[in-house]
């Protein structure tokens, strides 16, 4: 999957794209029709105030809900419906809103669960202990019990190890400090650049747009504008501030 | 310090059977949430399928031994997962229980039915080596075993859980089946492997335990119960704190019975029995010692479509038409068949005492005939006059009793709650009932009610007086349910945290309707006006009433009185039905009754399959059945009907068995689509339907079943063939299906939280609302639903 | 005296801190908005004030008297109302039904002795049919007293949740984000009724990220990021202040 075309600003075909996607909770519409195109090997950020369908969106392109209408392509292929664990096995990662581990796991536990691509937990480990040293002295620690950080980054492992096609981010920053948010949107911006093609959702935009080469603001269930970071400026000030 | 020696070993193996048993439980309530009260039932049909196998076909033991435990049991237990606990993940706590309660009890019934006790059917030792000394204590070959395959169970379960990729997956379902999803894992599959690693467990535990003495169905079922009390040791997560439950309990029970004299005694009180009331004693205490439970916000539960409220006029009409009935159809009766009806409403008045605390406020407890019991007691003793004021005193002694057991466990979840009510069924049953100075004989005579100078003076007169006490409490419930009181149970049900929030003392308020299900429970018992055995009051009797005060409609008053009633007379149809017997396959035979008792079970279990009715369920037409008044009283003048057309010979049995087989199937389900409950609209063609209703029920009575078809066998496929055809038929002229009324409530975004995965239910649940059918949903075409939301824009 | 006060509140799980030395106050008669970004420990705030979580360390003062320690339903009954960012509305139950519940539940323990609040505009009390009109209609939910919550919309149950609490008489109250579901016209409404609610002396805390509407009720805001207060002041102070922008939009943008 990786392609050396990729890298920030690159602009070439989408490798995750969702066409016209509306998506409900019960009988209440909650997308009303999201077009999003995620170019390979760049960082797309997806932004808008809380309950404006970002999870959402996130959960239609990894599989785990279904849209009422509208599809989803991966390089092309119509992957629309088709379940979250088959998607991940094709290489789509996703590490959703301050759960992307196992609190009752062990840091190596959790790692062996990022195999089932068909990665070799060799690789894995072997991966995650050196880019982040303090989870390899914390192996054997339950997940539960690392800092918040140390669990984000435990979670973001599994992105590096795996070298998934597509890596879908919900609130990577949430609750964390400046400084290992910065961390981890380092590591963001590095996996980008083997091709990976990532998706990340926040509610605020911080450090995130540092690294992104689109953002789209979304508010109440449509993607309200579409650009550089620095072309949506004003729409965002508008989404959060009200002015 | 040799008997201290030996009795060690003896605890240590007994422990270790208690071991594989628990960490078999252990596994699959922390992989599924589900706590497995038929583990022990498991267990229990694997021992008499090795029988079965080993005994009676002659395979010889180590394969027979691997086929049960390797082949037979995991497939079974997959299969219970995918066809059953699938369904109620998710679901209410409550509904969980009696789903596994009714598995429990369906296996019961199977087990006595393919295998009746008849006869003792000695599995033999699974070793033959005679006896083996060591370090000076004797010991068999079979104990050795035993704690040998423990030591395997624990070192297996270790690496399996920890080292292997589908273990650690086992355990990463419980703490979030989406992340799994999201990693490639494959939930389900992973479920259903956890299920029948536990359905292993639960076989190599039973064929153990029932080589050592000839397994009898219920005591094996129950003994598992001991396994219960282990993993509380380990808060039903750890697999070492189960083990550890299980040294301690196996050793104590072993201690016990070595050191305490036959006839000890504590003051008044005979301990004859403590040894087996052990398990129950430390189930109690070990939840004694749990720590608080934290209020926990919000976790997601389905919640059930709102039960209307009944109307006070309604309740008060069923009260005197079901009084009227008794006094009618009761002086019909003949003397066996007035007993009979009798104990058919002390179980209705016992299911009823489930709907304040199971229906109103959400709780469970899994021993209601213990109140009952405890009821009768002292009404046996002190009131034997059967003056009324002793009814009262029996009703505040149990309420006080409630209330006592209730305290401590609802500090804790509903599954501890449940298990506390189990512990306190089986201590009450060896420590207070088998008291020779409470109940004589093992018998408790209750005797008939006096009031002043009105004295009752048979069982019709008691029946009178029970029908009546049935009809008073049914409209106090109503009253309570109506009124401010009522209100805020439901309120505590649908949100503790936020009545916590508006200065409600929850602790109080779940005693206090505790104790009032108690007391409720223990009238039956003063009332009961009959004699009853120590075995009245077993936790296998107590069982069913939970089962069917849920399947019966959760919380409905009609619903509790249906329950009641169909496990009260099933001796009557027993008796009516006894002579004939299906032979299946020449490998086993069962009669009718037979048959009719593991329905039942099967009517809880399918409370899995749709545990809030979203599908065209039978359950939820039977629920709102039970809320409809008139639905209730056209089904029982039906029955009625039926039952005195048999009496007097117009019918023959086999009439009255598929009559009422068709009542029950084809006609009830739709009943209440014309005779709909309140807040429900009538639907589709009634008066056509009403009339073929009517044609099918006469025609199954009189179609002379047992001269136009010999066999037994081919006898019951028509009969169910002719009530599939009738249900089928029913809902054609009536044009809609009554079970696709839905009424569920739209979940919100936010109750589903927008970060949290949706389960396969809510997706169900979504696309029922959207019209689809279950089996499309799962790659929905966009054509057909942007057909289905036509009028949107987008 | 300040209605409401926070000193120095702790709450940590596990390796997590989600609320550092949060010292805040709200006043009697004031709406005090409480904003953030998402994960910031606002809601874990007010489980800690109404003793839902049990916090490390601090205090919670609830008119002058430290209720740090006391089980949730004595704290309500002392005056401690609030609502919830996933509801918890009794789903089973009627509009009227749920706002009914929070009445008698009070009733029955200020039947044991504890004082009526202020409630609305006066301080009157009613019979509880009476006054459950009074809530529905001054929330614009009496045309759907019969309907069973379950079934509303977000935006809807919200305000049945703060109906039910009002039925308590609290005289803090704690909303958190009970604008969400709203549009427009109703979130200018919403404003309204809770000015006129603190008008008739409630102190209230308001949680909400529509910051439009907090700046437009709000007398004073607090600002909270990774658990701890960044900023406070006056709608215009927080507004300037380059920490918040920074923490809702990043430095550097």
């Amino acid at each position: 999957m990786t392609s050396p075309q990729g890298g920030p600003g690159a602009v070439t075909r989408p490798l995750l794209e969702l066409r016209g996607v509306t998506a409900a909770y019960g009988g209440i519409e909650v997308l009303h029709g999201v077009d999003l195109a995620v170019p390979q090997g760049s960082v797309v950020a997806l932004l808008g105030p809380n309950g404006a369908g970002k999870t959402t969106t996130l959960s239609v392109a990894c599989g785990l809900m279904s849209p009422t209408a509208g599809k989803v392509f991966m390089a092309d292929a119509d992957v629309t419906g088709v379940r979250a664990e088959e998607l991940a096995r094709r290489g789509v990662v996703t590490i959703p809103e301050g759960k992307g581990i196992f609190p009752n796991l062990t840091v190596k536990e959790n790692l062996l669960m990022a195999t089932y691509g068909g990665v070799d937990m060799a690789h894995v480990e072997e991966v995650a202990y050196s880019r982040f040293t303090r989870l390899g002295e914390r192996r054997s620690q339950v997940a539960g019990t690392l800092s918040g950080g140390e669990q984000q980054m435990l979670a973001m492992a599994r992105g590096l190890a795996v070298d998934p096609a597509v890596l879908l981010l919900d609130e990577l920053s949430m609750g964390l400090a400046p400084l290992v948010v910065e961390e981890l949107y380092g590591i963001v911006a590095q996996i980008a650049r083997t091709g990976t093609s990532i998706l990340v959702v926040e509610q605020f935009a911080r450090t995130v747009l540092g690294v992104a080469d689109l953002a789209a603001v979304m508010v109440n269930g449509r993607i309200r504008a579409v650009g550089r970071p620095d072309e949506i400026e004003s729409d965002l000030s508008a989404a959060y501030l009200g002015v | 310090m040799d008997k201290f020696l030996t009795f060690t070993v003896l605890g240590l193996s007994q422990a270790a059977i208690f071991a594989i048993a628990s960490s078999g439980l252990v596994v699959t309530y922390t992989t599924s949430g589900i706590f497995n009260f038929a583990h022990g039932a498991f267990g229990m049909m694997a021992a008499f399928t090795y029988w079965q196998l080993h005994v009676a076909w002659g395979v010889p033991t180590w394969p027979a031994f691997f086929l049960v435990v390797l082949v037979i049991a995991p497939l079974f237990g997959a299969g219970i997962e995918r066809f059953i606990m699938r369904g109620i993940e998710g679901a209410q706590e409550v509904v969980k229980i009696v789903v596994t309660v009714s598995l429990m009890v369906a296996l019961i019934f199977i087990a006595l039915w393919i295998w009746p006790e008849d006869r003792a059917r000695p599995l033999g030792s699974l070793v033959d080596t005679g006896e083996i000394k060591v370090a000076g204590v004797t010991l068999t070959g079979q104990r050795l075993l035993t704690i040998g395959v423990a030591v395997i169970v624990a070192i297996a379960l270790r690496f399996i859980l920890r080292g292997t990729r589908l273990g650690v997956a086992m355990r990463a379902v419980v703490d979030d089946r989406s992340l799994l999803q999201l990693n490639g894992g494959r939930p389900s599959r992973t479920s259903m492997l956890s299920w029948a690693l536990g359905a292993a467990l639960a076989a190599v535990s039973g064929v153990l335990l029932a080589s050592e003495q000839p397994p009898s169905v219920i005591p094996l079922t129950l003994l598992v119960v001991n396994a219960y009390a282990a993993a509380v040791v380990g808060r039903l997560r750890s697999i070492p704190g189960a083990f550890l439950g299980s040294i301690i309990l196996g050793l104590s029970i072993s201690y016990v019975g070595a050191y305490m004299p036959a006839d000890a005694a504590w003051g008044p009180i005979a301990l004859d029995n403590l040894q087996r009331a052990v398990p129950a004693i430390m189930l109690f205490v070990v939840i004694l010692a749990q720590p608080q439970v934290s209020l926990r916000a919000h976790s997601l539960q389905r919640v059930r479509a709102p039960m209307p409220l009944p109307t006070q006029r309604l309740a008060i009409i069923g009260g005197l038409v079901l009084v009227a009935t008794v006094i009618a159809v009761g002086s019909l009766m003949s003397g066996p068949d007035q007993n009979t009806l009798l104990r058919g409403f002390g179980f209705a008045i016992a299911t009823l005492s489930l709907v304040p605390l199971t229906g109103y406020s959400g709780q469970i407890s899994l021993s209601q005939l213990t109140f009952t019991g405890i009821g009768a007691v002292v009404m046996a003793n002190w009131g034997a006059s059967g003056n009324f004021m002793w009814v009262l005193v029996a009703i505040v002694v149990c309420g006080i009793v409630g209330a006592l057991v209730a305290l401590p466990a609802m500090r804790l979840q509903g599954i501890y709650l449940a298990l506390a009510t189990a512990a306190f069924g089986i201590f009450c049953y060896w420590m207070v009932f088998q008291q020779q100075d409470l109940m004589p004989g093992s018998t408790a005579s209750v005797p008939y009610l006096r009031v002043g100078p009105i004295e009752v003076g048979s069982d019709y007169g008691q029946l009178v007086v029970l029908a009546l006490a049935f009809a008073v409490i049914g409209n106090i419930l109503v009253v309570l349910r109506r009124s401010s009181w009522g209100r805020r149970l439901t309120a505590m049900r649908d949100s503790p945290v936020a009545c916590a929030t508006l200065g409600l003392n929850l602790m109080s308020t779940k005693v206090g309707v505790f104790a009032l299900s108690a007391a409720i429970a223990g009238a039956g018992g003063a009332l009961a006006g009959r004699t009853f055995v120590v075995d009245d009051f077993s936790l296998d009797q107590s069982l069913p009433i939970t089962m069917l005060a849920v399947v019966g409609g959760i919380g409905s008053v009609g619903g509790a009185l249906l329950g009641g009633l169909l496990l009260g007379v099933q001796p009557i149809a027993v008796t009516a039905l006894a002579a004939n017997a299906i032979g299946v396959f020449g490998f086993f035979s069962a009669s009718v009754p037979q048959v009719m008792s593991v329905m039942p079970g099967f009517m809880g279990v399918s409370l899995g399959r749709s545990p809030d009715g979203a599908a065209a369920e039978i359950g939820e037409a039977y629920r709102d059945f039970s809320r409809s008044g008139p639905a209730v009283a056209t089904a029982i003048v039906a029955a009625g009907g039926l039952w005195f057309a048999a009496r007097t010979e117009l019918i023959e049995n086999w009439g009255l068995f598929a009559a009422l087989v068709v009542l029950t199937f084809a006609v009830i389900p739709v009943l209440p689509a014309l005779l709909p409950p309140s807040g429900m609209a009538r639907v589709g063609r009634s008066a056509p339907t009403a009339l073929w209703l009517l044609v099918v029920l006469v025609l199954s009575a009189l179609i002379p079943w047992e001269t136009t078809i010999g066999s037994t066998g081919f006898r019951l496929l028509a009969i169910l063939g002719w009530t599939g055809l009738a249900a089928i038929m029913s809902i054609g002229i009536l044009g809609v299906n009554p079970a696709a009324t839905d009424r569920e409530p739209e979940p919100s975004p936010d109750e589903l939280g927008l970060g949290s995965d949706l389960g396969k239910a809510d997706a169900v649940a979504a696309g029922t609302l959207l019209g689809l059918d279950e089996d499309v949903m799962s790659l929905p075409t966009s054509e057909m639903l942007v057909g289905l939301r036509a009028g949107d824009p987008s | 005296m300040s209605a409401l006060e926070v000193s120095s509140m702790t709450v940590r799980f596990g390796g997590h801190q989600a609320l550092s030395e949060v010292s805040l106050a709200v006043d009697q008669g004031k709406v005090v908005g409480l904003i953030g970004p998402n994960g910031a420990g606002k809601t874990t705030l007010f489980n800690a004030v109404c003793g839902v979580v049990t916090p490390t360390s601090g205090s919670v003062r609830l008119m002058g008297r430290d209720v740090s320690g006391i089980p949730t339903h004595k704290r309500a009954r002392l005056g401690l109302g609030r609502t919830f960012q996933r509801l918890e509305v009794f789903a089973s139950l009627s509009v009227a039904d749920n706002v009914r519940a929070g009445i008698e539940i009070r009733r029955t323990w200020e039947r044991r002795g504890s004082t009526a609040r202020q409630y609305l505009a006066s301080g009157e009390d009613l019979p509880t049919e009476a006054e459950v009109q009074v809530i529905l209609d001054r929330l614009g939910l009496s045309e759907l007293a019969d309907v069973s919550v379950g079934a509303l919309p977000t935006g809807q149950a919200r305000l049945v949740e703060l109906g039910r609490a009002l039925g308590a008489r609290p005289s803090v109250l704690l909303l958190d984000e009970p604008a969400s579901g709203l549009d427009d016209n109703e979130t200018a409404d919403f404003g309204k009724l809770l000015i006129e609610l603190a008008g008739a002396g409630l102190g209230i805390l308001l949680v909400e990220h529509d910051v439009g509407l907090v700046m437009s009720v709000c007398e004073q805001i607090y600002v909270l990021d990774f658990g701890s207060v960044i900023a406070s002041g006056d709608p215009d102070t927080v507004r300037s202040n380059e920490a918040v922008v920074a923490a809702y939009l990043g430095a550097g943008t």
